[in-house]
């Protein structure tokens, strides 16, 4: 990721704060004033790929939120357990008895084999769980990121070698090994041993050891970046004025960062995504009857599906792959709108 | 026997589940109607009662296959290595197929019909299924001649003295000890300290236990009746050791055989090859045939392997067959589905195991009856057959008594579940309200599998329905018999499966029902205890008429399934077995739960 100071007056850098707008070059025919975000904003327009994502990515989100409000409208929710509800539309092994996957008019993407899920809002339901959870990945990493990163970065010194040490050896960590290990642990510590263990628990579990374990490529790379600024002249300016540190990386680095930051969290949290969907599909993240991306596709992959329902694959699996790849492909417009000197 | 868990393991296959994804239609589900048809059948024949054969019955060689010829090597997938080959260290179903032909006892199951269904007990290496004079409590056996090991020496009384009293020595810590008990007239491990040691420290068992007067004859003396002995002497475990070569630890790899083949070569955990045993004479053997040259075992083969493997029918594999495997639940219907050519090459049958939802009795809030039969009519038995493969894998269960086992009655149906195995949830919440405990919370204890995933949600929401608070509690599958088998356990129902030692309840009742037996590790997982159960159990066992013994067995079984309600039949397990196009004289074992080695040739 390039660093948005390598670039001199590419228009990268949001100076805000009462910095003057980069002076406009003469030999512009219209002399209107942009702000380095409008500037953003039309290059990225002008990107249709990027724009055909994130209409798709929008789509994906309305979906998830509105779950709730479609599975209204279509009449059915993810936890009828539709084998013991209509047997007749399976047979005794729970394969839908009509052809791929028992699509119908009634069921738009079919029945699910076992249990006789219904397809259609499992799949939503899932997509929700999924993006809520890596949204709130997100969101906790990028916090972490900013804090850390930063204050490494700005502080140096002594703060910087001991959170350097930290992020190695979280990096160093086999974190999927750890969250197996450490899932029935978390667990048992919060949940009395004559209850279910509640989906919330589940949930927060994802959330913590994801963040804790997701946070520290982001910081790293804030910190080189903080690095770099640190001796610039605007920093040294405010610090010669007598801003306070905190002053200083609110009002000076924070504005400076943000292209890194908006274009790593695009990048992270589709792998946030398929990290959380890794983890249901083996068994550790949530669990049936919560519907999740993962573990449908770890309905998928059992051979009575393979053998008997192929077409039960499409959904999540093309759901998934259009999500993962459009909300990538926004990544790359964010970054080239963002700065578009960077070679790809 | 206690059934383990059985696992499959999802492939971890994000990749497949990608370039699947393009490729995208699939038909609908099977109709599994004339399967169940043949079922039925099924269970019609198993309800006949074993006999006691007599010296003509006892007499070899075995009937002759129709149509079989003799040659050929036959290559067997197993997915779990031989851990023991010892006969005293043999318990488990794979071992024991394996022991129909390379060990024998004094006794052994005849069949009597050529598809597997009807058996008598007769003499194996004795000349008939035993005598006694005393209702049970001396038992005497007389030799037959011409007997060997593969190594040639001669099987004599000394032998089977041998045979028996090594079981007492402690490195013999996995066969049965049922015969042990009765010696000893004891309980749990007691029966040891008749004879810490073994005979290897030159002590033996008194004449008063086990009297061997000559070369020929062996008799058994019981403090109290045993009228199964002969049952008993069947199973594997007390098939005969040499004395001559009886290597202690070492023979539980390569022990000298009697059977019809003999072991050439065994890498544990890898192969094995079996060939023709030539000291095994056909003419003293009333149950074995010998028309298979060699027998190339490999290990590791999953049930999706196996099954695959047969399905193909190519190269090797149309000589191909597995004794235990069954054919995974996902690839049942693709193997009963339509193709006859395919269907031709598969036996189906019950496997020995019964399973049961546990209801806790130590927990204060189950000791009400009308919870107990509210959770009796609530729980749906469709979802444990889905998920063990459907009607082919699973059948809905009566009584806790298998349809392999003498006494079974097939019209015994006390919660309606035959006729509507979904359960009934307004009769159920009827029930509770009535009892005046709706919203009671039920912790259920399920087996982290897949399988335990799918039925445990269903079975939960079915409770629920039914107004029951219900809370699951994964268990994982490792040590889940040893969790639920705690006394004190939090969960209120848990899934259990038992299967007969031999084909009488009496290795049925007693274990899972006896109050006096409830311990830690104790099959009762209910813990009930119920005086009735308990006295009917001792008189049952004091029946020395095989017919009439079944028939109170089953009074007891449907006492317990109806009024004392500790615990809910759910499935008979099925299974489905298939061999490659090659393989002849395939038939399911009723006794042996699986597929017959003993009949086995190369068409």
């Amino acid at each position: 990721m390039t660093s948005p100071i390598d670039v001199e007056g590419g228009g990268t850098s949001v100076v805000v704060d009462g910095a003057p707008q980069p002076p406009t070059k003469p030999e512009d025919r219209k002399l209107e004033g942009r702000s380095p975000g409008q500037l953003m904003w039309i290059r990225f327009k002008r990107d249709r790929t990027g724009v055909i994502s994130a209409f798709i990515v929008i789509f994906y989100f309305v979906v998830a939120l509105a779950a709730p409000l479609i599975s209204k409208l279509y009449g059915k929710d993810p936890y009828t357990i539709y084998a013991d509800e209509r047997p007749e539309l399976f047979d005794s092994a729970g394969v839908p008895v009509q052809p791929n996957g028992g699509i119908s008019s009634e069921f738009w993407f079919g029945l699910e084999p076992g249990n006789g899920y219904d397809v259609f809002t499992k799949l939503i339901y899932g997509i929700r769980t999924s993006l809520m959870i890596s949204v709130a990945v997100t969101l906790a990493v990028v916090v972490t990121g900013i804090l850390l990163g930063i204050t490494a970065g700005y502080i140096g010194g002594r703060t910087d070698y001991a959170i350097g040490r930290v992020i190695d050896f979280l990096l160093a960590f086999p974190s999927q090994l750890f969250f197996i290990a450490s899932m029935p642990v978390v667990v048992s510590l919060f949940v009395s041993p004559r209850d279910e263990t509640p989906t919330y628990v589940r949930v927060l579990a994802l959330i913590i050891v994801q963040w804790v374990l997701g946070w520290m490529s982001l910081a790293r790379i804030l910190r080189g970046t903080t690095l770099a600024l640190r001796e610039r002249e605007f920093i040294e300016a405010a610090k010669v004025s007598g801003a306070s540190p905190w002053r200083i990386i609110r009002k000076e680095i924070l504005p400076n960062v943000v292209t890194p930051l908006l274009v790593q969290a695009t990048y992270m949290l589709p792998s946030f995504v398929t990290i959380e969907a890794g983890l249901s599909f083996l068994g550790v993240g949530i669990v049936e009857p919560t519907p999740d991306w993962g573990q449908m596709f770890s309905k998928a992959s059992t051979e009575l599906v393979l053998q008997n329902d192929i077409t039960y694959m499409i959904f999540p699996g093309v759901s998934m792959v259009i999500f993962v790849v459009a909300f990538n492909l926004l990544g790359d417009s964010v970054r080239d709108a963002f700065d578009p000197k960077s070679a790809r | 026997m206690s059934r383990g868990g059985r696992q499959t393991y999802a492939a971890l296959s994000v990749l497949a589940a990608g370039a699947l994804v393009l490729t995208g239609c699939s038909k609908g589900g099977s109709n599994a109607n004339d399967n169940e048809k043949k079922d039925q059948q099924n269970a019609k024949r198993q309800q006949s009662s074993i006999k006691f054969g007599n010296a003509a019955d006892s007499q070899g060689p075995a009937a002759a296959v129709p149509g079989a010829k003799a040659g050929g090597t036959l290559e067997v997938l197993q997915r779990d290595s031989y851990a023991h080959l010892d006969p005293g260290q043999i318990y488990v179903s794979d071992e024991g197929s394996l022991a129909t032909l390379i060990h024998r006892g004094l006794t052994g199951y005849k069949a009597t019909s050529s598809d597997g269904s009807k058996h008598e007990v007769v003499g194996d290496l004795a000349t008939d299924s035993g005598t006694t004079t005393d209702g049970g409590k001396t038992w005497k056996y007389t030799l037959k001649d011409g007997i060997k090991f593969s190594d040639g020496t001669p099987i004599t009384s000394a032998d089977f003295r041998q045979t028996f009293e090594r079981l007492f020595a402690s490195f013999i810590n996995q066969g049965p000890t049922y015969i042990q008990q009765w010696m000893a007239d004891t309980s749990g491990s007691d029966y040891r300290k008749l004879l810490p040691d073994g005979p290897y420290k030159g002590k033996h068992l008194p004449d008063s236990v086990l009297e061997t007067p000559d070369a020929k004859t062996i008799v058994f003396h019981f403090k109290t009746a045993h009228p199964d002995l002969p049952y008993a002497l069947a199973m594997a475990g007390y098939d005969v050791v040499s004395k001559k070569g009886d290597t202690k630890e070492k023979y539980d790899k390569a022990p000298l055989t009697t059977g019809p083949y003999k072991i050439q070569s065994f890498k544990s955990g890898k192969s094995m090859v079996l060939v023709k045993n030539p000291n095994w004479d056909p003419k003293t053997d009333p149950i074995r045939n010998q028309y298979v040259n060699q027998m190339n075992f490999t290990f590791n083969s999953q049930y999706e392997d196996s099954t695959k493997a047969l399905l193909a029918d190519t190269g090797a594999d149309q000589t191909g067959i597995s004794f235990n495997n069954s054919v995974d639940a996902g690839n049942i219907a693709k193997v009963l589905g339509g193709d006859a050519a395919i269907k031709a090459r598969t036996v189906a049958g019950y496997q020995p195991y019964v399973g049961q939802i546990n209801i806790n009795q130590s927990h204060a809030a189950l000791k009400d009856k009308t919870v107990r039969q509210a959770i009796a009519y609530a729980l749906p038995i469709t979802p444990i057959i889905r998920a063990f493969g459907g009607s082919a894998a699973a059948e809905v269960a009566g009584g806790f008594i298998s349809p392999t086992v003498s006494g079974y009655d097939a019209s015994f149906d006390p919660w309606g579940k035959k006729k509507n195995p979904g359960g009934d949830a307004a009769k159920a919440k009827a029930l509770l309200k009535k009892a005046g405990k709706l919203g009671l919370k039920l912790t259920y204890g399920y087996q982290n599998t897949p399988e335990g995933q799918q039925y445990s949600t269903a079975i939960a929401a079915a409770l629920t329905k039914a107004g029951f608070n219900v809370q699951r509690q994964d268990i994982p599958a490792e040590t889940y018999y040893d969790q639920i088998g705690k006394v004190n356990n939090n969960y209120d129902i848990y899934a259990s499966a038992w299967g007969a030692d031999w084909p009488s309840a009496s290795t049925v009742i007693p274990p899972l029902f006896d109050g006096r037996a409830v311990a830690d590790g104790s099959p009762n997982y209910s813990h009930v205890n119920d005086p009735k159960v308990n006295a009917d159990i001792d008189a049952a066992n004091k029946i020395a008429d095989p017919i009439k013994s079944a028939e109170a067995w089953e009074k007891i079984d449907e006492y317990l399934a109806k009024d004392v309600i500790n615990a809910v039949p759910t499935i008979y397990y099925k299974q489905v077995q298939i061999a490659g196009s090659k393989v002849g004289g395939l038939v399911y074992d009723d006794v042996i739960g699986g597929i017959d080695p003993r009949r086995l040739y190369i068409k």
